[in-house]
């Protein structure tokens, strides 16, 4: 339905997004994951018809956009990553003036915000400066706005950047339901993991202007299917410890956090009683050690060597 | 559609307290403190300044006055009062008043640099501009004001008043002596100092020599008048630059690019832009000029003159505004506007005359103060605000025109393609 075929975008200095392509077919929701810097703002402001791509195509329903945005704006919602909206105006004057570019007033505007507000929570701040919101609510009123139009087709930009958790649950808690009773379709960007696993039946992984997957979320996991994804845990780490993890040939990738490291080895090898003699000889105390299987992020350590939010 | 983005761009400003005061409150203030502090001096009561006047008799003053008599002595009044005529006439003969007590007065002899002229010269001293008034005593003007007073004949004789519209303070303060010479004569104040007893002369208070009849620059600007004026035409560039700012903050917040993505044509919105910027500063003068009328009785002698002069110069800000906001838009940057803010519109003030009548010093300076918008604007209100009809101002009105066309050209030309564009 819309894609991106071979798709670059060149910034004076960076090259964004290189050939990149990319679908969402109706119905779906597909994630676009990748660190901050990665090119997926990039990406689908060219989806969204924001900006022209240097080179390559974009295409709604096998027609290119790039001439005539028109039919793709009409069933088009978009939340930016930014807070797009007038923090001087109310919850209600932000969706009126919203809702009267789409060419919707009186009677049926009204009722529409009245059915946005509900679904967003903000019914009993309607009349609240946006400027006094918390960052929670600003982010559902961002959304809000986006949605004015009964949109088909629905963009969201890191739309949970920066606020708590309960906001963040009941955004993706909307997205979902959004999706499966008005089969709207969804590309949902973000950097955090669990979301993308939550929400999307398609992902697409992003890392310095590339695609480095794509695929179901099966698919992406197979990625892993040869090797396990081990977490071990202690109070705290000392260098000689680290430093024989390090050393040693059979392990992939390291993550270390404060608490945790995580590594990924082969699935033939059984780590258990190697890393039980490496903490031994190092005077570490271990308090687990455990096989997960793999996830998302493990997905992106195996791809990038990197941890997502590096 | 764009009644919805100038009604947005409406709420946004009125929300904005600290706004508000820049647009509104600061010029307030500033035509109070500079109307009164610098009124002594813009309403001529300096020493430094020298005011060059001429004066042009059509009559010979002495023969008015001896035919004056001669002729009361052949008509029917008691000889007593013939008498006394006889006496007082010569001393209230007002041109010699005039020339001798007021203009060679101790006060104003170091200011006025008074110059008799013949009539056959008038053409010449009218086109010399080094002159801030030409003052015309016509024929039997001394004749008829002996009659009006002494006689009570209703004749009201009146001077001619030249003012050299190039001349602000110098033709204010000829207009602010003749004034105050008038009044003087009216009280009869002025002929008490000379010991004249006036029960004995009967002046009739009512009937006035020396009317100031204003020919060519007619009434006289105050310092308030002058500073409402110079301080409008300033703060009303502060529009541009606030809904500017307001502009390029839609784009910052990305606010555009739901606009774009709207389908909303650009150039809607760009539109929207101009008109904000210039209804506002319609509704910024109309309030400040309010505020001057109902405070400091600044009026303006002609309404829809004002107007019109006021719907130019709002046009010009408003085409400064989809300026400012294209080249922010254009740089990603809101300094432009900032700059503009801080050191352009200080710089556009000055030269345009705002702070004060820089024009009056050089040919140069006026003109070049006539090439900013603000400062033909000024130049514009200063001239109907004298009386003049809106035709005297129509070269200013087509300049501010043309300023305003050229940044509506060059806004739309630099105005981005696409939303997040960079
Ligand atoms: N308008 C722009 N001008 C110049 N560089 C840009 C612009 N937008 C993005 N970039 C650069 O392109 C790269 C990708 O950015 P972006 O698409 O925002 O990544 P993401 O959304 O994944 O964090 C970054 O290096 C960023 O600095
Ligand atoms: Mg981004």
């Amino acid at each position: 339905m819309l894609e991106l075929v071979d798709s670059t975008k060149s910034f004076k200095k960076v090259k964004a997004v290189k050939k990149l392509n990319m679908f969402i077919e109706k119905g779906e929701i597909v994630g676009l994951l990748g660190p901050n810097g990665a090119g997926k703002s990039t990406a689908i402001s060219m989806l969204s018809s924001l900006m022209e791509p240097t080179s390559g195509d974009v295409r709604y329903c096998n027609k290119s956009i790039l001439k005539n945005p028109a039919p793709l704006r009409k069933i088009l919602g978009m939340v930016p990553q930014e807070i797009a909206l007038y923090e001087d105006l109310t919850a209600i004057e932000n969706l009126q003036f919203f809702g009267r570019l789409y060419r919707m007033k009186g009677k049926e505007l009204q009722r529409k915000i009245d059915v946005i507000l509900e679904l967003i929570g903000l019914t009993d701040h309607r009349k609240d400066i946006v400027k006094k919101f918390s960052g929670g609510m600003k982010r559902r009123l961002n959304i809000g706005v986006a949605l004015l139009h009964d949109p088909e087709v629905i963009i969201m930009d890191e739309p949970t950047v920066g606020i708590d958790p309960q906001s963040r649950n009941y955004i993706l808690e909307t997205v979902k339901r959004l999706n499966e009773e008005r089969q709207m379709t969804v590309l949902y960007t973000s950097h955090y993991m669990e979301e993308v696993e939550f929400l999307c039946d398609r992902i697409y992984i992003m890392d310095k202007g590339n695609l480095i997957a794509s695929g179901t979320k099966q698919e992406i996991k197979q990625i892993l299917s040869a090797e396990n994804t081990i977490s071990i845990k202690a109070d705290r780490w000392n260098d000689a410890f680290i430093a024989s993890i390090e050393s040693s040939p059979t392990i992939h990738r390291i993550k270390v956090e404060e608490k945790e490291i995580t590594i990924v080895v082969p699935k033939e090898v059984n780590m258990f009683s190697e890393l039980a003699k490496m903490a031994e000889q190092a005077g570490l105390e271990l308090r687990s050690i455990d096989i997960n299987s793999p996830t998302l992020e493990d997905v992106f350590l195996h791809l990038t060597g990197r941890a997502l939010r590096d | 559609m764009l009644w919805q983005i100038i009604k947005k761009q409406a709420l946004i400003l009125l929300r904005n307290p600290v706004q508000i005061l820049l647009l509104l409150g600061l010029p307030i203030i500033l035509i109070t403190i500079l109307g009164t502090a610098l009124s002594n001096w813009m309403d001529g009561e300096s020493i430094e300044i020298n005011v060059k006047v001429a004066m042009i008799e059509q009559e010979d003053e002495e023969k008015q006055v001896n035919q004056f008599i001669s002729d009361i002595e052949s008509g029917v009044i008691p000889e007593t009062a013939i008498e006394m005529i006889k006496e007082t006439a010569p001393q209230i003969a007002p041109i010699g008043i005039l020339k001798d007590s007021v203009f060679k007065s101790e006060e104003l002899a170091n200011m006025i640099d008074l110059h008799e002229a013949k009539p056959s010269e008038k053409e010449e001293l009218l086109d010399d501009s080094s002159f801030a008034a030409v003052i015309e005593v016509p024929e039997n003007f001394t004749y008829d004001t002996l009659q009006t007073i002494m006689l009570h004949e209703d004749i009201s004789p009146e001077l001619r008043v030249y003012h050299n519209e190039q001349q602000e303070i110098g033709a204010n303060i000829v207009s602010d002596i003749l004034t105050q010479f008038q009044e003087q004569m009216t009280f009869g104040v002025f002929l008490s100092e000379k010991g004249i007893d006036l029960d004995a002369i009967q002046i009739d208070t009512n009937e006035l020599p020396g009317e100031v009849k204003r020919i060519n620059q007619g009434n006289p600007i105050s310092s308030k008048d002058y500073y409402t004026i110079g301080m409008a035409v300033m703060n009303v560039l502060f529009m541009a630059t606030a809904i500017g700012w307001i502009s390029f903050h839609e784009k910052a917040t990305h606010v555009f690019d739901r606009v774009i993505i709207a389908n909303v044509s650009k150039w809607i919105y760009f539109l929207g832009i101009l008109l904000s910027g210039m209804i506002f500063a319609f509704i910024q003068l109309l309030v400040l000029f309010s505020f001057a009328w109902i405070v400091f009785d600044v009026t303006w002698p002609d309404l829809t003159s004002f107007l019109i002069v006021s719907l130019f110069i709002s046009i010009s800000v408003g085409g400064l505004t989809v300026l400012l906001a294209a080249i922010s838009y254009r740089l990603n940057s809101e300094n432009i506007i900032d700059f503009f803010g801080s050191v352009v519109v200080s710089l556009m003030a000055f030269i345009g005359g705002s702070f004060f009548p820089i024009g009056d010093s050089s040919k140069l300076l006026q003109t070049l103060g006539d090439l900013t918008p603000n400062g033909a604007g000024m130049s514009a209100y200063l001239t109907i605000l004298r009386g003049e009809g809106i035709s005297e101002v129509s070269h200013h009105l087509l300049y501010i025109l043309g300023f305003a066309i050229s940044s509506i050209i060059i806004g739309a030309l630099s105005f981005p393609k696409r939303g997040a564009s960079a």
